[in-house]
């Protein structure tokens, strides 16, 4: 009975219902959305890990590597070392440890001894003004059980993620060549790569095996069949290594198929005894706030999109891809390492379809750990949503309660002009306001609002472009210059609109109602493509729902003046490239390198975030400063 | 006549607009072509391309099972380069097809039938945006354009119906069952407008001589004409082709028994791969009589206004045709504005536009799932077809809903402006 009569007391008292409600819904869901974003960790919404896909059936092989073979490493090693004395420079110290073409000469030559067949490609991709160039070696196994339809990807870079020189890895998968190619399991081709970095070599390398490749990278002379998984293998130092460190994030937000990555962990951890780590969490000690950080680490990192190795660039093309870094001080060696690999290759050759049984769609706490999908993607939706309930409370509100600037005659009004129409039925042709009237809905004036909503959104195009374009050293200019540009542009617009126009104050509205409905319509989209992206783009735009032009009517022009300049500092605060320099701070990076980074990733990786961050967000960041802007300039 | 400077600032921008937009970019137009969005079994032109290769080396343009649309759209586009090797001179021609449609648009729209007809008149028919207006709205549709550069085959299929429309409306009632006839020889379908557009096509013709003829006779005169129109371009085809059972199986066979299965914005495909191979034939039959049932309901509850029966029932095909595509929602979109009288009755609209938003976003991104990425499946890209076809049930419902307020108050002055409930 209580609930009735307070549901009909809210029906009856429409300020309410189409002002404060929305905003109340509003922030409801964005309260919920982060705090079911904070219960994730919790045991009660997170399940322990499995291997949904029986053919792998990891670690349930001997892994023979080792013994003899280490001879062979150590003469693999010797070799490449003595090539990269060779290549020192008069009175230097250390190993110029480039890639130069004597240590291709040197690897291919290795491989072929081994019987393999060898090829190289040479590719040059040019990214803010810095050219990066160099020449992929690979080598197949053609499989002695397989018919060439079907490949396993191993990738051991010449310099690993943070540009150490992988000498071991590299070594390793020689090693590793050799000792495939006497076994005579494998069904699926075995591809050993050997690119010069870890940032342009595999994209090159990958997009080449489909026939993607851009003018300025050459196609492959040798090619195998489709490719069903890969694995990249690092060990930057000398020393032996404690633990290892899988990196799974792929370009964009994709993640490899979550069974991929489960074997890996059981081999390493169930089979050779070798302790696993994930983003960057050393001592995860299983903590709420340990989980809680790990699934922070990857949402950042899969927010932003960018390679974090060589594996990264196999996700665009479904190839499950993860990386192995060797970490730490500890008793594994260098053939442990070969051991897993071993193993993880042999799980992958037993493979008889693509990867498909597991999950895609994940976050990860700890090695054994994980949330899915249907899971985690209310808090992104929840975020989303609010702006579309805004969206839809301020169209409704534009047509059915004109609002409190007349506050004179909103509903008896209204019950007044349905009467009096009602009573001269006299004439078949009533007059038009009348017309509109007697159905309830005032006229709304779309033009306005709508061009400019599209056209902010079409002017989106030219900071993407810009910060896509120019030369490395310009972009901390163009940096600082966007933050005076994003400062002045939307109190310009307000002050020419409201000067030329004068927009009616329901058009207010629906400038609001468009923006935050288009924006809701992508971070929806998003949050199905790159959960975390939407997510952190929504929580940076959560303000723009609650913000708009204060009325000069109802406020007086002091107060007006100091909210709506709080309101613009707070906005300013909140604007992309002032949030880029924030997150730089943070991270202690610097500006022009993040941002030669960024490029890079838009022109070699396909990194689609500049286009989110520019033509999502940034359009309705100015759609909600120049909201507030009007309120300084109507009188 | 002198030209009108806004018609001709209008057609001028569209057509500049395509051909920048396929000269700058110029792998959009076969993206597009690729997208099942945009292309469907029956209309893509990449099977066309497949039929003209064929064609061209006299071969039967049906043999290989690909191409599957009318015969007479070879030796059309075998006038016309390569698209390959000179993509301009057939983005040049799409585009004047558009053209073309917008004019149709323009003629329909000043002739005033949507708002005042024989028997009716509008109440709000103050209301309305002009020709050129009509023809801005369609010629700047996104979908018009990604049909246009997608280079779809169902654009001629649109001129066919547009013209039908306009010639009816401007009382060229042979004219009419002529483009109908070319209309419903490209694509079968539009055949089920015919009974509405013999109406409209009477009433132009009643309203003009004021000789009221008998209805019957006047419609299977027309029906005459209309078939003979069909009969005519299907002895040229067959002339064309030679064998007239392998064309006509490959054509009008796979339009009604709908053997391809690729997915597409509508919702038989998923329906059919899912049905079990004895039910096919029944549910084939349902399936089509499901579509050709709205004819009759509609153009009996509405004889009063027969061009909006005509633009409901296109609405109609876009949502339950075997392969629609965006060019059919484009071709609903386009007429609507016919009626922006009835827009201030329709209560749904935002809803309606957000959904077919959200579709238009999503179902890209769920199909790159489902095939590019590997990480979703079927029912993501199914889900967001039923999206796009609420979306369109409920304008289309919502836009009837308005005809039939607008009729009940016109019809009870006393009540206008009352609440009504449906019973």
């Amino acid at each position: 009975m209580a609930l009735k009569s307070a549901i009909r007391k809210v029906r009856s008292n429409p300020h309410f219902l189409f002002v404060h409600l929305p905003h109340i819904l509003s922030f409801i869901c964005i309260v919920a959305g982060v705090v079911w974003l904070l219960l994730l960790p919790l045991n009660d919404y997170s399940r322990q890990t499995y291997i949904s896909e029986n053919a792998l059936l990891p670690g349930q092989v001997h892994a023979y590597f080792s013994g003899s073979e280490q001879h062979i490493f150590r003469g693999y090693k010797k070799e490449l070392e003595g090539v990269l004395e060779g290549q020192t420079a008069e009175g230097q110290e250390a190993w110029n440890d480039a890639f130069t073409p004597a240590v291709s000469d040197k690897i291919q030559s290795i491989l072929k001894a081994t019987g393999l067949k060898v090829a190289t490609q040479n590719y040059e991709y040019t990214s803010s003004g810095i050219t990066h160039q160099g020449q992929n070696v690979y080598a197949i196994i053609q499989a002695p059980r397989g018919d060439a339809t079907e490949a396993i990807v191993l990738v051991a870079a010449w310099k690993t993620v943070e540009d150490e020189l992988n000498l071991n890895g590299v070594t390793l998968a020689l090693t590793l060549a050799r000792y495939f190619k006497r076994w005579s399991l494998w069904s699926k081709d075995i591809i050993f790569l050997f690119p010069p970095d870890s940032k342009a070599g595999t994209q090159a390398w990958i997009d080449a095996y489909h026939d993607m490749q851009p003018a300025f990278v050459q196609p492959l002379p040798l090619k195998s069949g489709a490719l069903q998984g890969g694995l990249v293998i690092e060990y930057p130092f000398d020393h032996r290594f404690e633990s290892l460190h899988i990196l799974y994030d792929g370009v964009n937000g994709q993640l490899p198929n979550l069974d991929l990555f489960n074997t890996a962990i059981s081999i390493t951890g169930g089979q050779m005894g070798i302790g696993t780590n994930l983003q960057e969490m050393w001592d995860h000690d299983d903590s709420y706030e340990m989980r809680l950080q790990t699934i922070m680490r990857g949402m950042v990192k899969q927010g932003f999109g960018y390679a974090t190795g060589p594996h990264s660039s196999f996700m665009p093309y479904h190839i499950d891809a993860i990386t192995l870094q060797t970490k730490g001080e500890g008793w594994q060696d260098e053939m442990a390492l070969g051991r897993t690999v071993e193993s993880l290759c042999r799980s992958l050759n037993n493979l008889l379809e693509h990867l498909h049984q597991s999950f895609f769609f994940y976050l990860l706490m700890q090695t054994n750990r994980f949330v899915s999908i249907g899971t985690y993607l209310p808090s992104a939706m929840l975020i989303a949503g609010n702006f579309t309930i805004m969206a839809i409370a301020l169209w409704l509100r534009t047509g059915y309660y004109p609002g409190s600037q007349q506050a004179s005659k909103p509903t008896e009004e209204q019950v007044t002009t349905t009467t009096t129409t009602t009573e001269k039925h006299d004439d078949k042709q009533a007059p038009p306001a009348k017309a509109d009237a007697s159905n309830n809905i005032i006229e709304r004036q779309l033009a306005l609002p709508l061009t400019l909503v599209v056209s902010l959104h079409l002017l989106g195009l030219i900071p993407l472009y810009i910060f896509n374009n120019i030369p490395h050293q310009y972009y901390p200019t163009a940096t600082y210059t966007s933050i005076l540009a994003n400062f002045i542009l939307p109190l310009l617009l307000s002050a020419t609109l409201s000067h030329t126009l004068t927009p009616h104050p329901q058009q207010y509205h629906l400038i609001k109602s468009f923006s935050l409905l288009i924006l809701g319509l992508f971070l929806s989209t998003l949050a199905t493509l790159n959960f975390s992206l939407s997510f952190m783009v929504g929580l940076l735009c959560a303000p723009l729902s609650f913000i708009h032009r204060i009325n000069p009517q109802t406020t007086s022009r002091p107060l007006r003046y100091i909210l709506s300049t709080l309101a613009l500092a707070l906005l300013n605060v909140l604007s992309p490239p002032v949030v880029l320099l924030a997150v730089c701070w943070y991270f202690g990076a610097d500006v022009e390198t993040v941002l030669t980074q960024a490029a890079f990733g838009w022109d070699v990786w396909g990194v689609w975030t500049q286009v989110v961050v520019w033509c999502v967000w940034w359009p309705a960041w100015v759609a909600g400063c120049a909201l507030v802007g009007f309120s300084l300039f109507s009188s | 006549m002198g030209v009108d400077h806004r018609k001709a600032a209008v057609f001028g921008g569209a057509l500049a607009l395509r051909l920048l937009l396929s000269v700058l970019f110029p792998s959009l137009p076969d993206l597009l072509t690729g997208r099942v969005e945009v292309s469907t079994p029956v209309t893509s032109f990449k099977r066309l391309q497949e039929g003209l290769f064929l064609y061209m080396r006299n071969v039967s343009p049906y043999d290989g099972g690909v191409f599957h649309q009318a015969p007479l759209l070879l030796p059309l586009f075998s006038l016309l380069p390569n698209a390959q090797s000179h993509p301009l001179p057939t983005a040049l021609f799409y585009s004047m097809i558009d053209l073309v449609n917008a004019n149709a648009l323009v003629t329909i729209s000043d002739s005033g039938q949507a708002v005042s007809g024989r028997f009716y008149s509008a109440l709000r028919k103050h209301i309305r945006w002009d020709g050129v207006s009509i023809a801005a709205w369609f010629l700047f549709n996104p979908f018009t354009i990604a049909t246009c550069l997608g280079r779809s085959t169902g654009v001629f299929t649109t001129t066919g119906i547009l013209y039908a429309f306009s010639s009816a409306v401007t009382g060229n009632s042979l004219n009419a069952m002529l483009s109908l006839g070319l209309a419903s020889y490209l694509s079968i379908y539009p055949a089920l407008l015919f009974i509405p557009l013999v109406l409209l096509c009477y009433d132009q013709r009643v309203q003009k001589t004021k000789v009221s003829s008998g209805t019957l006779p006047f419609a299977l005169q027309h029906f005459a004409v209309f078939l003979t129109c069909i009969l005519g371009l299907l002895s040229i085809s067959t002339l064309l082709i030679g064998d007239f059972y392998t064309f006509i199986s490959a054509t009008y066979g796979f339009h009604l028994l709908v053997p391809d299965l690729t997915p597409n914005v509508g919702l038989w495909w998923y329906f059919f791969i899912e049905i079990f191979d004895s039910f096919r034939e029944f549910f084939l039959g349902v399936f089509w009589l499901h579509l050709a049932a709205y004819m009759g309901g509609l153009t009996v509850r509405l004889r009063r206004q027969p061009l909006f029966v005509l633009t409901s029932l296109l609405g109609i095909f876009a949502i339950f045709k075997p392969y629609p595509s965006i060019s059919d929602a484009s071709l609903y979109f386009a007429l609507l504005p016919l009626y922006r009288h009835l827009f201030p009755l329709m209560r749904y609209t935002f809803f309606a536009i957000s959904a077919l938003l959200y579709a238009t976003l999503l179902g890209p991104a769920f199909y790159h799932l489902w095939i590019y990425a590997g990480s979703g499946n079927a029912n993501f890209f199914y889900a967001i077809t039923l999206v796009w076809s609420l979306g369109l049930s409920i304008l289309l419902a919502d836009t009837i809903f308005a005809a039939l307020r607008d009729e009940w108050e016109h019809d009870n002055p006393e009540l206008r402006g009352k609440e009504v409930r449906q019973v």
